[in-house]
């Protein structure tokens, strides 16, 4: 794979999700992606294309991050497929194939899944709102108030931005080089960095931001407050009870949207009385 | 205020291509969306507590799999384009998140549909491989459409049915309203413990 068609399916990537259904999911999405790469290896014997398409369009479904270490895996075992001599070999390595690309796209989409949806995405949304805190936003009143000029205010999402852009640009690009060099006994790359102990200690770190982000937004609620009265008293006790209440339907899978739409029932039926 | 709309739902249609089916840069989350739907309508505060607000309320939802969570260029666009038009950002965000729950159902109907001609697709790919471009590209375009049709309609009939009821909406429906507002931030950031102590490891 030379560097040109790697670049052309690191763009291609980007649309990997272009055609999700709920029945092959990225399929072919994932077609998309490989066609520069079965184009030229192919390019002496095009007669065998729509069979090779055949096995790209069945089902296919990974994080779309993680899903380059399923690209270069299986450039390389679509290469191997291509030196087979005989129909038995032909037969086994295309077993291979489609047993590699199940058991790989159902890893990486695990991995994925919990290190950039999971993990991630909540913590780069946590440091924002205590940077934006600390730049002065109060998100505690009805309308938005701040201090500082609204230009610095954009280095926040900026920020956030380029964190993440960068981490699965370079993951996007690594993994297909790495998985295309790898194979089987490294599960074609994915094993040279420990995914499970670095979601471990982002998770962490996660729970501890969040215990002072919530402890840090309470002080800068009540330091809002002018004084010490029944209203204080109230607004405590509200706080609390939407804290613990938010604990309690997250135990029972309650999407905190849903718990939004009560909180509002609730208080158009207690205000009206 | 016609060519506001119009731009809000163009501005929203790009940036919902981001959530799943193309680039996915995460422009789209609201965090990030927000303060450009801001910058776009004149108050980038409440276009940054817009969008904290809506990834605070989306954030325990993942995209895993089939689940579609609430669209979170939706839950922004809407509050904030009504906020514009002179609708209180506290009612609009209540709109917002019940037309971004809505549109999850429509994106679950389209990816649905999109299986429907897969079988003519996948036969067509086999024989044209660059059909896949096509097809690619007609699903983007139709996702395009239907939500800037979805986002446009929206802003449009809450904003006249915001309009017709306002004289009816009492005292105590505003504070009701208002201390669910408030309440939102304490909710989102309750939940953050859970998501990062469950499946650690």
């Amino acid at each position: 794979m030379n560097f040109w068609i790697r670049l052309n399916m690191f763009c291609r990537s980007f649309f990997l999700q272009a055609g999700w259904n709920y029945v092959k999911y990225q399929n072919l999405g994932f077609t998309f992606v490989m066609l520069p790469f079965l184009r030229h290896l192919y390019k002496k014997d095009p007669s065998v294309f729509p069979t090779v398409l055949q096995r790209y369009l069945d089902t296919f479904n990974t994080h779309p991050v993680m899903a380059s270490f399923c690209y270069g895996a299986m450039a390389q075992q679509e290469e191997i497929i291509a030196k087979t001599q005989s129909v038995a070999d032909y037969k086994e390595k295309v077993q291979d194939w489609t047993e590699t690309r199940r058991a790989l796209s159902i890893t990486a989409a695990s991995i994925g899944d919990r290190l950039f949806w999971g993990t991630i995405k909540p913590l780069t949304l946590l440091l924002a709102i205590f940077v934006w805190m600390l730049m002065g936003v109060n998100f505690f009143e009805i309308q938005a108030s701040s201090q500082p000029t609204t230009w610095i205010l954009w280095l926040v999402p900026l920020g956030v931005f380029l964190i993440y852009n960068l981490l699965t640009w370079l993951i996007r690009w690594q993994g297909i080089k790495i998985s295309y060099r790898s194979d089987i006994s490294s599960c074609f790359g994915l094993t040279y960095f420990d995914w499970n102990k670095t979601i471990y200690y982002l998770k962490q770190l996660g729970v501890i931001l969040a215990a002072l982000l919530i402890i840090f937004a309470f002080c800068l609620y009540f330091a809002t407050m002018e004084q010490f009265d029944i209203h204080f008293i109230a607004h405590t006790i509200l706080i609390a009870f939407f804290v613990l209440f938010s604990f309690v339907t997250h135990r029972f899978k309650m999407p905190n949207v849903y718990l939004y739409l009560i909180t509002v029932i609730i208080f158009s039926i207690v205000c009206s009385f | 205020m016609m060519s506001t709309i119009l731009f809000l739902s163009l501005l929203a249609a790009l940036l919902e291509l981001d959530t799943t089916y193309a680039f996915q840069f995460l422009v789209s989350r609201p965090i990030i969306a927000g303060p450009i739907f801001g910058l776009a309508t004149g108050d980038i505060l409440a276009g940054i507590q817009v969008g904290v607000f809506a990834e605070l309320l989306c954030a325990d939802v993942s995209p895993l799999g089939g689940i579609i969570p609430p669209s979170g260029v939706i839950a922004s666009v809407v509050p904030l384009a009504l906020h514009h038009m002179g609708i209180e950002l506290y009612f609009g965000f209540f709109i917002g998140i019940i037309a971004a729950i809505l549109y999850s159902y429509i994106d679950t109907y389209l990816r649905k549909t999109r299986f429907t001609w897969m079988v003519y697709v996948e036969t067509k790919i086999a024989k044209t491989p660059y059909a896949v471009l096509h097809v690619l590209g007609t699903s983007l375009l139709l996702s395009f459409l239907v939500t800037f049709v979805f986002v446009s309609l929206a802003i449009w009939i809450s904003m006249w049915v915001l309009a017709a009821l306002f004289p009816y909406l009492n005292f105590h429906l505003h504070l009701a309203f208002q201390l669910a507002y408030m309440a939102v931030p304490w909710i989102g950031l309750a939940t953050f413990i859970p998501i990062f102590r469950l499946k650690t490891r």
